[in-house]
C-alpha cells in the first residue's frame, strides 16, 4: 500500500526534515508514527497526503508515485484517503453533518449513499445528537470527532491522523485513539502520529515507526518507548 | 457524477454564503452592473429607434410643395392632379391653410397660444405628395419646373441626418458594448477574486480532500452569474420604465415621427440583456478564478 525508499525531504529554507526514510505499510495495517515534537512526524504525513513531495527517493501510495509532476493523479489518489488534520479544517458556517457530507460530494456516490454514510460515521464517532449543530458551536473534542467522521465516511483505503491527541486529556486521548484504531479493516490502513508514546503502550498496533530528528530511529517491536 | 443534482443545492447555498460574506461589495456590484447594462440598453434603443424611423421614412418619402398664393383654388387642384400623374408620385393632395394651422396647433400642444399673436392664419396651403424614394430627385426636378410652384420642402435632408445619427449610434453601440464588457468583466472578476481570497482555507481543505477544480469553482461561477443576472434585471426594469416614459412623452407632441412599437424593442432588450448578463457572469467568474492567486 505504501512503499518508500530512501526518502529525503528538505524544505525551501534548507531544513532537512526527513533523512533516508524507508517504509513499507501493507493494506489493513494499524501504524503509529511517534517521535518528539519537531522530529518530522507531520512532515512524513504531509508526504503521505501529497502536500509535500520527496526531495529525493521514491514514494508510492496505492501504486501512485508521489511527485509534483503527478499533481492531477495525486488529486485523484486523495479521494481514497481519509485525512484527519491536526487543525481539523472543518468548513465554518456549516453544520456537522454538512461537513461530513462535503467530503463525499465529489466521490461519485448517490445522494442516498452520501446521506447514509455520513449518518453512520456521525453515529460511530458518537455525535448522532449533534448532526445539525454548526461546527462553530462544537467543543474541541467534538470538532475532532466530526473531522474523524468526515475522514472515515469516505470509506478510504488509508486513514491519516496527525497528532489527534494533541490537546486532549489522557482519557479522551485514549478514546480517540481507540476510535481511530476501530476503523482499521482488511482494506483500510490507519496511520496515526503522536508524540505521546505513553498513550499507545497498550495499543494493538501492527507497526510503530519512531522518528528521531528526521531519521527512522527504530521500527515496531524493536522500539523501546 | 451521480450527485450533480444533489450538489446543485449545495452550490447554490455556497454561492449565497459567498454573497453574504461580502454583502456590501456584492450589492454595489449588482448596482454598478445594472447601471452599466442600463446605459447599454439605452444606446441600443436609440440605435434601434433611429433605424426603424429611417426604415419607415425611406419607404414613403413625403414632400411639401408650395405654390403661388395668387393661384385660384381650381388651378391648385389641377396642379395637384398633374403632380399625382407624375411617375413615382404615389399620392398628392392639397392641405388647406386651415388644416396647416390645426396641425401646428397639435404639434405645439400647450405652446399653441403663441399662434394667437397672429391676426390672420400665418400658414399657407400646400400640396402634400408621397413619393417613391428612388425617384424623388427626378420628381422634385420636374415639379420645380411647373407653373406656379414657389418652393419644395423635402425630407432628404432629414433623412440624411437620421442616417448619420443611426451610424453614430451604431458605432457608439459597439464602443459601449466593448466598454461594458470589459468593465463588467473587471468588476465581476474582482469580486470573485475577493470571494476566493476569503475562502482560501476552505478551498485548500477541499483540494486536500481531493475535490476536482470544477467542483470548487462552481459556486464562484454561480456567484458571478447571480451578480450579473441581478444587474441585468435591474437594467431591464430601468430601461423599461425609461422607454415607457420616453414613448408617452414623444408620441403626444411629435405625432409625425413614426415611432416603432415599443413592445418589440422591450422584448429584444430583455433577451439581449439576459444573454449578455449570463455570458459576462460566467466570463467574469472564469477570469476571476484564473487570475486568482490561491493555489
Ligand atoms: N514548512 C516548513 N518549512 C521549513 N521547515 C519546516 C516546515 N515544516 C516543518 N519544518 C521543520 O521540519 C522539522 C520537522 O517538523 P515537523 O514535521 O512538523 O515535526 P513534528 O510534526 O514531528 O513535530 C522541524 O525542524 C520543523 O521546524
Ligand atoms: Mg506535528
Amino acid at each position: 500500500m505504501i512503499e518508500g525508499k530512501s526518502i529525503y525531504l528538505r524544505y525551501p529554507d534548507g531544513t532537512m526534515a526527513l533523512k533516508d526514510i524507508n517504509i513499507d505499510i501493507k493494506a489493513g495495517e494499524m501504524v503509529y508514527i511517534t517521535g518528539v515534537s519537531g522530529s518530522g512526524k507531520t512532515s512524513l504525513l504531509k508526504l503521505l497526503m501529497g502536500i509535500e513531495f520527496p526531495t529525493s527517493g521514491l514514494l508510492k501510495i496505492l501504486g501512485q508515485t508521489m511527485e509534483k509532476e503527478e499533481a492531477s493523479n495525486i488529486r485523484r489518489l486523495r479521494l481514497k484517503l481519509g485525512p484527519v488534520f491536526q487543525e481539523f479544517r472543518l468548513i465554518k458556517g456549516r453544520t456537522a453533518i454538512e461537513n461530513v457530507m462535503l467530503g463525499m460530494r465529489f466521490l461519485n456516490l448517490t445522494p442516498s449513499e452520501i446521506k447514509r454514510a455520513s449518518h453512520d460515521a456521525m453515529e460511530k464517532v458518537g455525535l448522532e445528537h449533534k448532526l445539525l449543530t454548526p461546527v462553530e458551536n462544537l467543543s474541541f473534542g467534538e470538532s475532532q470527532r466530526v473531522a474523524i467522521a468526515r475522514a472515515v465516511a469516505r470509506k478510504p483505503s488509508l486513514i491519516l491522523a496527525d497528532e489527534p491527541t494533541g490537546n486532549l486529556d489522557v482519557d479522551n486521548a485514549v478514546n480517540i485513539l481507540e476510535l481511530l484504531e476501530s476503523f482499521k479493516d482488511i482494506n483500510t490502513s490507519v496511520i496515526i502520529t503522536t508524540h505521546a508514546t505513553h498513550l499507545i503502550k497498550n495499543s494493538n498496533y501492527d507497526k510503530l515507526i519512531h522518528i528521531n530528528n528526521g531519521n527512522i530511529y527504530c521500527e515496531s517491536l524493536g522500539c523501546s518507548i | 457524477m451521480k450527485s450533480i443534482l444533489f450538489n446543485i443545492g449545495y452550490f447554490i447555498k455556497e454561492a449565497k454564503t459567498l454573497f453574504k460574506i461580502n454583502l456590501l461589495s456584492n450589492v454595489f456590484t449588482i448596482f454598478s452592473t445594472g447601471l452599466i447594462l442600463f446605459i447599454l440598453s439605452m444606446v441600443i434603443s436609440g440605435w434601434w429607434i433611429s433605424n426603424e424611423v429611417v426604415r419607415v421614412i425611406e419607404k414613403e418619402s413625403e414632400i411639401n410643395i408650395y405654390y403661388d398664393e395668387g393661384i385660384v383654388k381650381d388651378d391648385a387642384l389641377k396642379l395637384a392632379e398633374e403632380i399625382k400623374g407624375h411617375e413615382g408620385v404615389l399620392e398628392a393632395r392639397i392641405v388647406k391653410k386651415e388644416e396647416a394651422l390645426k396641425r401646428m396647433e397639435e404639434i405645439l400642444g400647450k405652446e399653441a397660444q403663441v399662434l394667437e399673436f397672429f391676426e390672420d392664419n400665418p400658414f399657407s396651403g400646400f400640396i402634400e405628395a408621397k413619393i417613391d424614394l428612388n425617384t424623388i430627385d427626378s420628381v422634385i426636378e420636374d415639379v420645380e419646373e411647373m407653373y406656379g410652384i414657389t418652393y419644395i420642402r423635402d425630407n432628404r435632408e432629414v433623412l440624411d441626418r437620421l442616417y448619420s445619427i443611426s451610424k453614430i449610434l451604431r458605432i457608439l453601440g459597439v464602443i459601449v458594448v466593448v466598454a461594458v464588457g470589459i468593465t463588467t468583466l473587471f468588476i465581476i472578476s474582482h469580486i470573485i477574486r475577493l470571494g476566493i481570497y476569503n475562502n482560501r482555507e476552505e478551498i485548500r481543505t477541499l483540494r486536500l480532500l481531493g475535490a476536482p477544480e470544477g467542483f470548487i469553482a462552481t459556486p464562484f461561477l454561480l456567484e458571478g452569474v447571480l451578480l450579473t443576472i441581478g444587474g441585468g434585471a435591474l437594467a431591464i426594469i430601468l430601461s423599461n420604465l425609461t422607454l415607457e416614459h420616453l414613448f408617452t412623452m414623444m408620441v403626444g407632441p411629435l405625432p409625425f415621427i413614426p415611432l416603432p412599437p415599443v413592445e418589440s424593442l422591450k422584448t429584444g432588450l430583455v433577451i439581449i440583456t439576459t444573454l449578455l448578463s449570463i455570458f459576462l457572469g460566467i466570463a467574469g467568474g472564469i477570469f476571476g478564478l484564473v487570475s486568482s492567486k490561491v493555489k
